[in-house]
């Protein structure tokens, strides 16, 4: 039996019963998940296809012609394990149809993002489907994600997951062993990894992030713990320059009440 | 006596109390058809929990009309029920109702609305000043709602009062998944079995299913008695509606094996509390 960190049998009833529940009383059927070929894509098509039934879960693969072909090749196997229904749409002509010769990498690799969750919402649309997100706690922490890119999604089921945890629950979920082995990767350029940008594993990262965002530790004491002045101060850089994407960008305040001050209504009022 | 207890523990619609209430009917219907004495639904029942700007929204009054079908209902099965209280004060409070016999018997607003972190009560809603202990058909009851029955105090104002059953209406979303139940879990049935049997009560904890932005009410609704059992346990995260039947007798038995309420002495209590609270105030 392997040692798990959490009670992923627990983990996954819980997300189970929260998809079902957000879905249904938002008054939809069905999703659709960006498949990537990665393992928090895979792990959230795993749980809404069990959540939802597979029919009703749509899988859509976007590859762009320098995406790693093994990205394609991962997100079908994750397709044909599950039994869900699937589109492959290459958005090769759309990007290069605004992108004219060499571009930085981060302003195409956000386009590109931003185009995969522009067909996405309109596949919900045509579908009448909610958008699952596939955003990790890691990434939302640190911020290591597009803004009204790959964040854009109508839930977050695997939100409060670190990354080590999602792939100790890939493995309790039984997805294929060669998606949780692969190195963590957006693919939005060739040779592109997440440790190598994020510069520290995700293993140094997560440890971090739990003593600083869960036990609430300060900058001082997780030093005095014997982690490195270098990786904690690129974990607390990432939290601070990245909080605009968790909130709502502010209103200019002058009424009685204003949207995200005083106009304070739940998500999930349906009344 | 015997009482059958119903624990409904349901996942009302947030905001929606025409569907709330259709729902409080239709437990009621199902608790009555299995000839249950007293049905215990959760805190806030009748409205959802996370209201934020919806709670003035759906204050109500106790005598309102609105709560007339569930009121005919209450001549053959007495009803505990949570809502949004308007008060006369006209400030909101999170409450819960007693209902007995066509008649409310008695209202009570929640002490220690949680503020911090994901709660945020006290921004929308009163708080409540006083624990009280009514007498039913079927014994004297007292009501705490969910963070309330964290806090010791009150059950022992329960207790001084000889409360035989606190009803603990709950909207406790789960939190704590590294071991085998949810950590929240683990704690509210260490506390039931430390209050049960200190203060030979029986508690009836009723917790909501469902989610609301994301929390997940984790249910687990049971009653503790005072000899430490643990009866009609309705599971987690699903809307259930359990039964269990308890002895009141057992209270006696437990007191007078283990007679700790013919120990205790009111005014040492109160001569002790009266001097630390004047140490307080010098302090301040």
């Amino acid at each position: 039996m392997k040692e798990f960190r959490l009670n992923y049998e627990l983990v996954k009833e819980f997300i189970i019963e929260f998809i079902r529940e957000e879905t249904y009383s938002n008054g939809f059927k069905k999703c659709v998940v960006g498949l990537s070929g990665g393992v928090d894509s895979a792990v959230v098509a795993y749980l809404s296809a069990e959540a939802l039934g597979k029919e009703n879960v749509k899988a859509i693969i976007m590859p762009y012609k320098d995406s790693d072909p093994a990205s394609k090749e991962d997100a079908l196997l994750v397709v044909k394990k599950l039994g869900i229904p699937n589109e492959l749409i290459d958005i090769t002509e759309i990007v290069d149809a605004y992108f004219k010769g060499n571009v930085a990498n981060v302003r195409k690799g956000n386009f590109l993002a931003r185009i995969r969750m522009s067909i996405l919402f309109d596949k919900a649309k045509e579908f009448k489907a909610l958008v699952m997100g596939t955003s990790n706690k890691s990434e939302l922490i640190l911020g290591y994600s597009t803004w009204y890119g790959d964040m854009a999604a109508s839930l977050y089921p695997i939100g409060d997951l670190y990354k080590t945890e999602v792939f100790e629950f890939a493995r309790f979920l039984n997805v294929p062993e060669r998606i949780i082995k692969k190195k963590p990767s957006a693919d939005l350029w060739p040779g592109q990894t997440d440790e190598s940008e994020l510069g520290a594993s995700y293993k140094a990262l997560d440890s971090v992030l739990k003593l600083y965002i869960d036990q609430r530790r300060t900058k001082e004491e997780i030093l005095s713990l014997g982690y490195k002045k270098e990786l904690v101060e690129n974990v607390l850089n990432r939290i601070k320059k990245t909080q605009f994407k968790r909130t709502l960008p502010p209103v200019a305040k002058f009424s009685p009440r204003t949207v995200g001050l005083d106009f304070l209504y739940p998500h999930d009022f349906k009344v | 006596m015997k009482i059958k207890f119903a624990l409904a523990q349901i996942n009302p619609v947030l905001g929606d109390i025409e569907k709330n209430r259709k729902k409080h009917l239709e437990f009621i219907e199902k608790a009555m058809e299995e000839n249950a004495n007293v049905i215990v639904f959760p805190e806030l029942s009748l409205t959802g929990y996370r209201l934020k700007d919806l709670a003035m929204e759906v204050a109500l009054p106790p005598q309102s009309d609105f709560f007339n079908p569930i009121l005919k209902k209450s001549k053959m099965i007495d009803v505990a029920m949570g809502f949004v209280e308007r008060g006369n004060d006209n400030n909101v409070y999170n409450s819960a109702m007693y209902i007995e016999n066509g008649k409310i018997k008695s209202v009570y607003r929640k002490i220690y609305p949680p503020t911090h972190g994901m709660f945020e009560e006290l921004r929308f809603m009163g708080r409540g000043k006083k624990v009280t202990t009514f007498k039913t058909r079927y014994g004297n009851f007292s009501i705490l709602i969910c963070r309330d029955l964290f806090h010791p105090s009150l059950l022992f104002l329960a207790y001084a009062q000889n409360a035989e059953v606190v009803l603990g209406m709950s909207n406790m979303p789960l939190r704590g998944v590294e071991g085998k139940k949810p950590a929240i879990e683990e704690t509210v049935e260490k506390a039931v079995d430390t209050y049960t049997s200190f203060f030979s009560q029986f508690i009836v904890f009723v917790n909501r299913a469902g989610f609301e932005d994301g929390m997940g009410f984790y249910g687990g609704s049971f009653i503790g008695t005072p000899m430490g059992k643990k009866l009609g346990f309705a599971g987690i995260l699903k809307e259930k509606l359990t039964f269990a039947t308890v002895d009141t007798e057992e209270i006696y038995r437990k007191r007078q094996l283990f007679p700790l309420s013919r120990e205790e002495d009111l005014n040492i209590i109160k001569e002790n509390l009266d001097a630390i609270l004047e140490a307080n105030n010098e302090r301040v």
